[in-house]
C-alpha cells in the first residue's frame, strides 16, 4: 500500500507537469515552461528518493521485479526528458510526448507483479542476472526515446507536407533533430538489447545444464520468443537506417513497430501468455531476483 | 500632474514630413537640451523611429508644461519648418491619453507592422537617451519604465509578435522546422532576381555553410554570388547543384517547370535521400508539384508561403483584443500609481516642512527662556530636537513611501488622508483612483 501511494505521488506530479505543458495553447509566457520543468523535476526527485529508499531496504539494485524495472525505466525516461527540455528551445513540446509514456509506464507498474523470479539464486548467476536486467532496461529506455522521436518526426513531417500550422501551440523539434534523437535511440538500444539478451540466453542455458527445476526457461517460452522477435525487428531497423531509400518515414514507422514489440515483451506476455520468466517478468527482471515481495 | 505627447506617425504624416522631423543620436540630444532650456520646469523624452517622431512632456504643475502651440512652434523652429504646415500633421494626446498611447506604441499596436519587435528597443533607447541628457524626471521615469514592462507583457501574453509577416522571413521559419543547424548545409539559389536576393538575405541569417547561385545569365549570377559570398554554378550543371544542395530557393522567370518529378527523383537518389527543402517562389512554378510528394522532400511554393503569412497575420490580430484589455488595465493602474506617488511626495514635503516649523518655533522659545546657553549647547539641543523629529517621523514617512510604491495592491488614499488629518496638514486632492 505504501509503495502504491508513493508511486501515485510522483506519477501525479508528472501528470500535473503534463497538464502544465499541454496548457501551452491557453497560457503563453515563460511561467508555464518554468512550472512544467519545476513539476517534472519535483516528481523526479521524489521518484529518485523512492528508488534510493528501495535500494536501501532490499540491498540490491531495484531491477528484480516487473514493478521495480518499470519504475527504473520511467525514472530514466524522466531524466532524459529533463535533459531534452533544457537542450531544446522552450516552445518545443518535449514533455507532451515523453510524459504520457512515463505515466503509462507507471500505470503499468502499479498493476505489475512484485514477486521476483526464483529459478536461480546466489553467486555469479545473481551478478549476471542484474547485468542482464540493467542492459535490457537501458535498451528499453533507448527504444522509448527512439519511439518518441519517431512520433515527433512523423507528426512534423506530415504537418510540413500539408503546410499546416502547429496545433494547440505545440511546436516540435526540426525533422533533422527528431531524426538525430531517433538515430541515437536506435544506436544505443541495439547493442544493449543484444548483450542483455545474450546474457539471458547464457543464464538460461546454464540453468538447463545444471538441471534447474520446472522454472527453467525454454526456447519456446513466450517471453523468450517475444524478446527474440524484438531483437530481429531491431536488427531490421538498424539495417534500414543505413539504406537511403528507407530513411525518414519508413524507419520511423519501423521504430513504432519495434516499440510495440517492446511493450508486448515487457508487459504484454505475462497477462496473456503463460511464461516461466518470473511470473510475467519484465525485460529488466533478471534471474537475480529472489522471490522478493514489497 | 500634467502630460502631453505631440508628434507624427505613418498615419498622420507622409514620409517627407517624418524624415524632416527625424531626430537620431546627436540631433536628438541637441533637441533635448534645447527643450530643457526653453521649458525648464518640464520633463522630456523624444521618440524617433522610421514611422514615428514624438515628444513626450510631463510636469507636476500645469504652468510648467508647454502647451500644444508652444511645442509646435518649438518643433517648427528647431527643424526650420513652417509651423502651420507642420501643425496639420501633428497629433496631440493629453494626460491619461498619453499613458494609453505610449503603452500602445510600446506594445506595437500603433506600428505599421502589427506586433513588430523593434519598437520596444526604440522606446528604451529614447528613454535612456533622455536619462543621459538629464531631461527625465520622476513622472516620465515611471511612465517609460511601465511602458517597457507593458510592451513585454503584451508580447508574452497575447502572441502579438508570433509568426513572420513576409514571404522571405516565413521561408526562414520553414527552414528552421526542417533543419536544426545550417553550418553544414548548402543553399542553392536558382535565378538571380530581387525575390531570390531578398529570400537569401533572410536565409543568410541562418549562416549556411555554402551559398551557390545558379542562373542562365552568368553575369547576374556572379554579382549575386559576390553579394552573399557564394559561388556560381552554370545552369547546365543544375542537377549536380541540386544533388549538393540542402535548401533550394528557386525564382526564375521560366514559363514551364525547370525541374520535373522524375528528374528530382534521380537527384534525390543521388543525394542518398537526405532531407531537402525547396522554396519555389517563382511564378509560374519552377518545380513540378509532384516533387513535394517525395518522402524526404519539403516543397513550398509562393502560395504556401503567402498562406502562412496570412495565417500569421490572422494569429496576431487575434491578440489585439487581449492586448487592448491589458493596456486598458495597465493604464489605469499606472495613472493611479503616478497620482499616488505625486500625492505622497507632496504630503511628505508638507510633513517635513510642518515638522521643521514646529521644531524651529520651539527652539526659539527655548533659546528665549534660556539666554545663557553657549553656542555649543544650543547646537547640541538643536541636534537633539532634529534627531527626535526624524525619529518621530520615520515610520509615517516609511509608511507613506511604501503605500505609494505598492498602490497596485492597496489604495493609499485612506492612509494619506489619515496622515493629513493626524498632523493637521489640510485637505488632500480629490480621489481619482
Amino acid at each position: 500500500m505504501v509503495d502504491r501511494l508513493s508511486v501515485l505521488c510522483f506519477a501525479g506530479t508528472y501528470g500535473l507537469a503534463l497538464v502544465c505543458d499541454l496548457a501551452r495553447f491557453a497560457v503563453r509566457g515563460s511561467a508555464r515552461w518554468y512550472a512544467t520543468i519545476a513539476l517534472t523535476a519535483l516528481g523526479w526527485i521524489v521518484h529518485t528518493l523512492y528508488l534510493a529508499n528501495r535500494i536501501w531496504s532490499i540491498h540490491e539494485l531495484p531491477v528484480g521485479t516487473v514493478f521495480e524495472s518499470l519504475l527504473v525505466l520511467a525514472w530514466i525516461l524522466v531524466a532524459i526528458d529533463l535533459y531534452l527540455e533544457f537542450r531544446s528551445p522552450r516552445p518545443v513540446a518535449v514533455g507532451v510526448f515523453v510524459l504520457p509514456v512515463v505515466i503509462a509506464i507507471l500505470a503499468a507498474a502499479t498493476q505489475a507483479p512484485r514477486q521476483g523470479w526464483t529459478g536461480w539464486g546466489g553467486g555469479w548467476v545473481t551478478f549476471w542476472g542484474v547485468v542482464h536486467g540493467i542492459l535490457l532496461l537501458g535498451g528499453a529506455a533507448a527504444t522509448c526515446v527512439a519511439f518518441v522521436a519517431g512520433l515527433m518526426y512523423l507528426i512534423q513531417s506530415n504537418r510540413l507536407k500539408h503546410k499546416r500550422p502547429p496545433r494547440l501551440g505545440v511546436a516540435l523539434p526540426s525533422l533533422e533533430q527528431s531524426e538525430r534523437w531517433n538515430r541515437g535511440g536506435i544506436t544505443v538500444a541495439f547493442p544493449l538489447l543484444t548483450f542483455g539478451m545474450l546474457i539471458g540466453v547464457g543464464l538460461m542455458l546454464g540453468a538447463k545444464k545444471s538441471g534447474g527445476g520446472a522454472e527453467v526457461l525454454g526456447w519456446s517460452d513466450p517471453k523468450v520468443v517475444a524478446t527474440l522477435a524484438l531483437w530481429v525487428v531491431f536488427a531490421g531497423l538498424l539495417h534500414a537506417r543505413y539504406r537511403p531509400e528507407w530513411r525518414g518515414s519508413r524507419v520511423m514507422v519501423l521504430t513504432m513497430v519495434a516499440f510495440a514489440f517492446l511493450v508486448f515483451a515487457m508487459v504484454g506476455v505475462g497477462p496473456f501468455l503463460p511464461t516461466q520468466h518470473g511470473n510475467g517478468l519484465s525485460l529488466g527482471g533478471g534471474p537475480a531476483a529472489s522471490g522478493r515481495t514489497p | 500632474m500634467k502630460l502631453l505627447a505631440l508628434g507624427v506617425d505613418h498615419r498622420s504624416a507622409p514620409t517627407s514630413v517624418r524624415e524632416a522631423l527625424a531626430m537620431d543620436g546627436p540631433r536628438r540630444d541637441e533637441a533635448l537640451s534645447a527643450l530643457r532650456g526653453e521649458f525648464p520646469g518640464a520633463e522630456f523624452v523624444l521618440l524617433s523611429t522610421c514611422n514615428r517622431v514624438e515628444a513626450y512632456a510631463a510636469s507636476d504643475t500645469p504652468e510648467s508644461l508647454p502647451g500644444v502651440d508652444d511645442l509646435t512652434a518649438w518643433l517648427a523652429r528647431f527643424h526650420a519648418m513652417p509651423a502651420p504646415s507642420l501643425a496639420s500633421h501633428l497629433v496631440a494626446h493629453h494626460d491619461e491619453a498619453v499613458v494609453a498611447h505610449l503603452f500602445r506604441v510600446a506594445a506595437s499596436l500603433e506600428s505599421l507592422v502589427l506586433g513588430e519587435g523593434q519598437i520596444l528597443g526604440q522606446v528604451r533607447d529614447a528613454y535612456q537617451g533622455a536619462v543621459a541628457r538629464g531631461s527625465v524626471g520622476p513622472i516620465l521615469h515611471d511612465l517609460f519604465q511601465n511602458a517597457m514592462r507593458v510592451g513585454k507583457k503584451v508580447r508574452s501574453e497575447t502572441g502579438l509578435d508570433q509568426g513572420k509577416l513576409s514571404i522571405a522571413s516565413v521561408a526562414v521559419d520553414v527552414a528552421r522546422e526542417v533543419f536544426d543547424h545550417f553550418a553544414d548545409k548548402t543553399v542553392l539559389v536558382i535565378g538571380a532576381g530581387k525575390m531570390g536576393d531578398l529570400t537569401l538575405q533572410h536565409l543568410a541569417e541562418l549562416k549556411p555553410g555554402k551559398i551557390v547561385v545558379c542562373n542562365r545569365n552568368l553575369g547576374r549570377a556572379v554579382k549575386a554570388a559576390e553579394r552573399w559570398g557564394g559561388r556560381v554554378v552554370e545552369f547546365e550543371r543544375l542537377n549536380q547543384a541540386l544533388i549538393d544542395a540542402d535548401v533550394v530557393v528557386s525564382t526564375t522567370a521560366a514559363d514551364e517547370p525547370i525541374v520535373t518529378r522524375d528528374q528530382y527523383l534521380r537527384v534525390q537518389r543521388a543525394r542518398r535521400n537526405r532531407l531537402a527543402l525547396i522554396l519555389d517562389i517563382a511564378v509560374p512554378r519552377d518545380f513540378e508539384p509532384g516533387i513535394g510528394e517525395l518522402d524526404r522532400v519539403m516543397l513550398y511554393n509562393v502560395d504556401d508561403l503567402q498562406a502562412q503569412v496570412a495565417r500569421n497575420l490572422q494569429g496576431r490580430k487575434k491578440g489585439l483584443e487581449p492586448a487592448r484589455a491589458i493596456i486598458e488595465r495597465e493604464t489605469s493602474l499606472c495613472l493611479a500609481n503616478l497620482r499616488h506617488q505625486r500625492n505622497a511626495g507632496t504630503l511628505l514635503k508638507q510633513l517635513g516642512a510642518y515638522a521643521e516649523t514646529v521644531s524651529e518655533r520651539e527652539l526659539q522659545r527655548f533659546h528665549a527662556a534660556c539666554p545663557d546657553l553657549t553656542d555649543t549647547q544650543k547646537d547640541a539641543v538643536a541636534h537633539l530636537v532634529h534627531r527626535l523629529q526624524n525619529q518621530y517621523l520615520h515610520h509615517p514617512r516609511s509608511a507613506l513611501k511604501s503605500a505609494a510604491t505598492s498602490a497596485d495592491k492597496h489604495d493609499p488614499h485612506a492612509l494619506l488622508n489619515a496622515v493629513r488629518h493626524l498632523f493637521g496638514l489640510g485637505d488632500g486632492p480629490a480621489h481619482h483612483s
